[in-house]
């Protein structure tokens, strides 16, 4: 009887330090992560051979789709809650209406923080037309560097 | 208090005695159900991480508004990309020349090494889609052609590719 219970016990791993480094990862990964808002748009990146990275944060970006329609979105949810209101602040981005409340709303975000890098995010088929107001937009507003936000060219 | 009945277990391990070892096996919890979820939640956020970040372009655009660049006129290369996705060319106030897209670059580099103070102004047709756009400022960056202007495509320079393009 005892002895039996002796060998069983050999089987038994200790898994605290399995547990301990799980719960390392663990914490490492809720801490970094960053949720993805729903997408606003299904947006179809064009292709370029430039390889600058977007940076990681303070990124305001400016979404323009397939159907011209033009979003707003900042990457902070605390920043999101100021500029949009608390009920906008889960959501990606802002539909905006026009370019006027474009412009009002990119000089709020530029006050609020002024490190915010500006991006545009074209779908590849939306017409030019947006793309050059938005420009136009920015270079009023004195957000004279941005990026475009492109795919890396395959091939 | 305590310590005393911390030591004796340690000391009944020595021992080796059964009784005592079946007394602390009670102690021990089974973390197989922890384990189990712990390791559900660091599948789940290592896929939701994500690693990638996009390629991005960067334009850097003159600040003030107004400002103005004299050129001579046969130093202006203006590139114009119609609705149609077609590719216009012309030096000064030459008549436009069509132009394949797979031919840009080629043709860029030829003309930056026949006049290197050559300007480029690209004006893209407000219909013509985002994606040529882009292509050709990837080809022009490609042709280690860093600075151009970017100008509105008026309806003027619409006629001015029409006429060529329907003869």
């Amino acid at each position: 009887m005892v002895r039996k219970k002796l060998g069983r016990l050999s089987v038994f791993i200790d898994m605290t330090p399995m547990v301990d480094v799980s719960m390392l990862l663990l914490t490492f990964f809720m801490l970094t992560t960053q949720f993805r808002p729903a997408a606003e748009a299904e947006i179809v990146l064009p292709s370029s051979n430039s390889a600058i990275k977007l940076p990681e944060s303070d990124v305001m970006t400016i979404t323009i789709s397939k159907d011209d329609r033009i979003f707003l979105g900042v990457d902070s949810q605390r920043l999101r809650g100021e500029l949009f209101g608390a009920d906008n602040a889960l959501k990606g981005g802002v539909h905006v209406e026009n370019m006027e409340q474009l412009a009002a709303l990119l000089m709020q975000a530029r006050t609020l923080n002024p490190k915010l890098r500006t991006v545009i995010k074209g779908d590849q088929g939306a017409p030019y037309g947006p793309v050059q107001d938005v420009m136009d937009v920015l270079q009023r507003v004195k957000i004279t560097r941005f990026n475009l936000v492109t795919d890396l060219e395959k091939g | 208090m305590a310590g005393g009945d911390m030591g004796a277990p340690r000391q009944a391990r020595h021992a080796n005695k059964p009784h005592k070892a079946r007394r602390r096996l009670n102690v021990r919890i089974d973390m197989t159900p922890m384990v189990d979820v712990v390791m559900l939640l660091i599948t789940f956020f290592m896929l939701t991480t994500v690693f990638n970040t996009p390629q991005t372009m960067e334009i850097n655009m003159p600040s003030e508004e107004g400002a103005t660049v004299e050129v001579p006129e046969s130093n202006l290369l203006t590139l114009r990309v119609s609705h149609g996705d077609r590719i216009f060319w012309n030096i000064g106030v030459e008549s436009p020349k069509t132009l394949e897209f797979a031919q840009l670059r080629p043709f860029l580099l030829r003309e930056i090494a026949a006049n290197p103070k050559l300007i480029t102004l690209v004006k893209v047709d407000r219909m013509s889609p985002y994606k040529s756009m882009v292509d050709v400022m990837d080809e022009l960056n490609l042709a280690n052609i860093s600075r151009f202007s970017l100008a509105p495509f008026k309806d003027f320079d619409r006629d001015l590719v029409d006429a060529v393009a329907t003869p």
